[in-house]
């Protein structure tokens, strides 16, 4: 089998498993079976994954793209009909991506089975997770614009599922209906990003899969040869449709991504069941707004690119700052990954395409390990979240501990310093793809400085500030909750490590979290070997002058140190010294700030929700004093007119009934009279009858006599 | 010259005085009576017609008799003496029931 027919299997597999569980599990089965069944099917996804990554990485590395012609949808300029196009599209990023999410959607999988353990709906969730796994294969494997759309929107569907799982609380009710909306509000830009493509630059960009002619966005991907479409379409007098439409389709990644402004709905998406987070946070939904930016990547202008790259910054550095007050474990989390999705966007922005998803699949892994250890603590605290409340756990659960404590090492580039193998430094996963975020900014900052504004520096001075204050707060949380004295002595007290089935993904994912960035897994050369022309250089004696700055402005390997030192010092007491800075005035307000999410829920709340349920109210109101007006107008007529004819039946149909019915009564209660056993009466009707009918006999009779018999 | 319109007439008489004593009697032996009545007068036309009828006038100009009216009449005659014993009969049960012959006792066939 082909690489291509093998991705397919791997996305139909987890769809099957959807299937199978929602129409049997109800039916057959032990409980036990059908959470292992779901787990054997993602796995089977795994290794067709697997097996289609050895193949086409051993391969020649072209392109393979297969198309079929599903809808008509209008026609071309020479009347030939043009169809829309659906089909896998498998490059380097697209096998690499498939390996990545089936992989980690295998652990998650593994973990829920852990974690959800005496659910009674366990069946129901596995098979959610089944479809969202589906879904975001289907977005990776796409091949034209609105075939990723399609899986978009499932995506979004069963996000929406996942997050309202436990649909009985109030918190998850609203957080899913947030994260719908939310990402509605980017689909709508998506789809006039597409509207404008459609229209202004003709239909094949969304609707035909890539070829060698340059049809569609992937084509454009393909042909990123001097002359070719791509070019073509940035040399037109387009430019400006072009950048609305580029912002446009990255703004449907800003819902999916939880970019600034729309990024209220993932710290929300909490609410969920924790394997949820882990998967939504690492290798699926989010990770679907960040590949999507990728793969429009040659369409955006470079206004497009400095208005993605401004999104990213705003994101990464406010979620950064926000991260650092939380005391909820899960939401320290997730401002984290949002904060880490800025870096991809910002990356994306600066042109470092290549940097950007390497860092989408570094961080899947830490990112992934840090919520299931999250969800690990949280079992074993009995569901509770506050890191108010935890404290020296690491006695307890020393396993999810220490892949915790490899996590953040990870998630803040932590690297040995002046210690190199072959010209390599020796680091955690995070370090290559972060730094190399950092070092092509410089370049953009710089080129953008060039072109003479003056404050591009801060695309590269705000991402390296960020990386201390990532690595401050996931030491506060690592020793916030693992380390110093038990701040609840009951919750302390009952505390254990988790089974097998919880640890064990998170050994295996701690695992790849510390090689998966090294150069001798290629990663980062693979994913380049995809990147447009125009994309910035993974090489790093390419980008010497950008990493010359990060190597120095995140002190040769000893930045990551100081923060985590920092953070050591602050929170080994717990929040004694914390919270003494917190009351410093000034501080103390901005702290209040930070810790209530820099208050974009109030501003939505006020901004958005009551417009929108004014209006609401409006069309309530229309609705009912004008359609309910007219229905039950309706139906009062109908009423009226019921009672006419029900009485025109009641007196004359029935009447006629009754009347006959009386009428045979009464004639009844005459005749009756003359059956009253009177011989004598008897004898004179009979009588009378018997006149009677010689007096109509006998003229016949005379007629007869006298004139013969009728003759014939 | 008597013809056979004297005989019907005397007939029809018969037959009115019959219904009549049937209609005005109360008494059970009485109507028995009107009963009798009104079987001679038939008795009366079937005679009557034998020999006015065409058979009739063929034993006036010397032909043989025809007795079929006459073979009617005494099979009348059995008939009423038969009837008049089992309506005899009757009465004496009647009587037997309810101590009298009056038929306006006689109810028993209403309804």
């Amino acid at each position: 089998m082909t690489p291509a027919n093998l991705l397919v299997l791997a996305t139909v597999l987890p769809l099957i498993g959807f299937a199978i569980v929602v129409l049997l599990s109800s039916r057959i089965g032990s409980p036990r079976f059908w959470p292992w069944f779901t787990v054997g099917m993602v796995g089977a996804s795994l290794v067709a994954s697997a097996i289609a990554y050895v193949t086409f990485m051993s391969g020649d590395g072209a392109v393979e793209v297969h198309a079929w012609n599903w809808l008509q949808i209008g026609s071309h300029a020479d009347g030939s009909p043009r169809y829309l196009q659906i089909g896998p599209y498998v490059d380097k990023m697209t096998v690499l991506l498939f390996a990545m999410v089936t992989l980690i959607s295998t652990l998650v999988h593994i973990y829920s089975i852990g974690y959800m353990e005496g659910d009674s709906r366990k069946n129901r969730f596995m098979a959610y997770m089944q479809l969202f796994t589906f879904s975001m294969l289907g977005i990776v494997l796409g091949n034209s614009l609105l075939q990723l759309f399609i899986f978009w929107e499932l995506v979004g569907i069963s996000s929406y599922l996942l997050i309202g799982f436990w649909y009985e609380k109030r918190g998850p009710q609203l957080a899913c209906k947030k994260a719908f909306v939310m990402n509605r509000i980017g689909d709508m830009g998506f789809l006039v990003g597409m509207g404008i493509l459609f229209v202004k630059f003709g239909g094949d960009l969304v609707l035909r899969a890539a070829d060698r002619e340059g049809g569609g966005v992937f084509g454009s991907l393909l042909l990123n040869y001097p002359g070719g479409a791509i070019d073509a379409l940035h040399a037109g007098a387009n430019e400006w449709w072009l950048t609305i439409a580029g912002i446009g389709l990255f703004m449907g990644a800003m819902g999916k991504s939880a970019q600034f402004p729309l990024q209220t709905w993932l710290p929300d998406a909490m609410e969920g069941p924790t394997p949820v987070s882990s998967i939504v946070h690492s290798a699926t939904m989010v990770a679907a707004g960040v590949y999507l930016t990728a793969r429009i990547f040659p369409l955006l202008t470079p206004a497009a690119h400095l208005f993605v790259a401004t999104i990213g910054l705003i994101t990464l550095v406010m979620a950064a700052l926000i991260a650092c007050v939380q005391t909820d474990i899960k939401r320290v989390l997730a401002y984290s990954t949002l904060s880490q999705l800025g870096y991809m966007v910002l990356g994306l922005g600066a042109g470092s395409y290549t940097f950007a998803i390497f860092h989408l699949v570094t961080h899947a892994f830490f990112k992934c390990c840090l919520f299931q250890c999250s969800g690990s603590v949280i079992v074993a605290a009995h569901h509770e979240q506050e890191m108010t409340k935890y404290g020296g756990l690491m006695k307890k659960m020393p396993i999810t501990a220490a892949c915790f404590a490899i996590c953040t090492l990870a998630i803040a580039g932590a690297s040995i310093p002046f210690l190199s193998i072959g010209g390599e430094a020796i680091a955690f996963s995070g370090y290559y793809s972060k730094d190399g975020i950092i070092a092509s900014t410089v370049n953009y900052g710089d080129a953008l400085a060039a072109a003479g504004m003056n404050w591009g520096a801060v695309f590269y001075w705000g991402p390296t500030i960020v990386a201390y204050i990532t690595a401050f707060y996931m030491t506060r949380a690592f020793v916030l909750t693992f380390l110093g004295k038990p701040r609840d002595k009951h919750l302390y007290d009952h505390a254990h490590e988790v089974n097998w089935t919880m640890w064990a993904p998170q050994v295996v994912l701690a695992a790849f979290a510390i090689f998966i960035g090294w150069g001798f897994f290629k990663v980062g050369a693979n994913l380049h070997d995809t990147a447009p022309a125009m994309a910035q250089p993974f090489e790093e004696h390419e980008m010497e002058h950008g990493y010359h700055f990060v190597h120095g402005a995140l002190l040769h390997g000893f930045g990551w140190m100081l923060s985590i030192a920092l953070g050591f010092v602050i929170y080994i007491n717990g929040f004694s010294i914390s919270s003494k800075i917190a009351a410093i005035p000034g501080i103390a307000q901005i702290h209040w700030w930070l810790y209530n999410k820099m208050g974009f829920d109030g501003l939505y709340d006020i901004i958005i929700v009551n417009i929108f349920k004014a209006l609401a109210g409006l069309m309530g109101a229309f609705d009912r004093l004008v359609v309910d007006g007219i229905v039950n107008g309706t139906a009062w007529v109908g009423r009226e007119l019921g009672f006419l004819i029900g009485g025109f039946d009641y007196r004359y149909v029935d009447g006629t009934v009754r009347g006959s019915g009386r009428a045979a009564v009464r004639l009844g209660s005459i005749l009756h009279r003359t059956q009253a056993g009177n011989i004598r009466m008897y004898v004179l009707i009979l009588f009378v009858g018997v006149f009677t009918a010689l007096a109509i006999a006998t003229p016949f009779a005379l007629g007869w006599v006298w004139f013969g018999l009728p003759q014939h | 010259m008597i013809g056979l319109g004297h005989f019907l007439t005397l007939s029809a008489i018969l037959f009115g005085c019959g219904v009549a004593t049937i209609l005005t009697k109360r008494n059970a032996i009485g109507i028995l009576m009107g009963v009798e009545l009104i079987l001679n007068a038939a008795n009366v036309n079937l005679v009557a017609f034998n020999r006015f009828s065409w058979a009739g006038e063929a034993v006036a100009q010397g032909g043989v008799p025809a007795v079929d009216g006459l073979m009617f009449a005494m099979f009348i005659i059995v008939l009423a003496a038969a009837e008049a014993a089992i309506a005899l009969a009757i009465f004496l049960n009647f009587y037997n029931h309810f101590s009298t012959i009056d038929i306006e006792r006689a109810r028993m066939l209403s309804g």
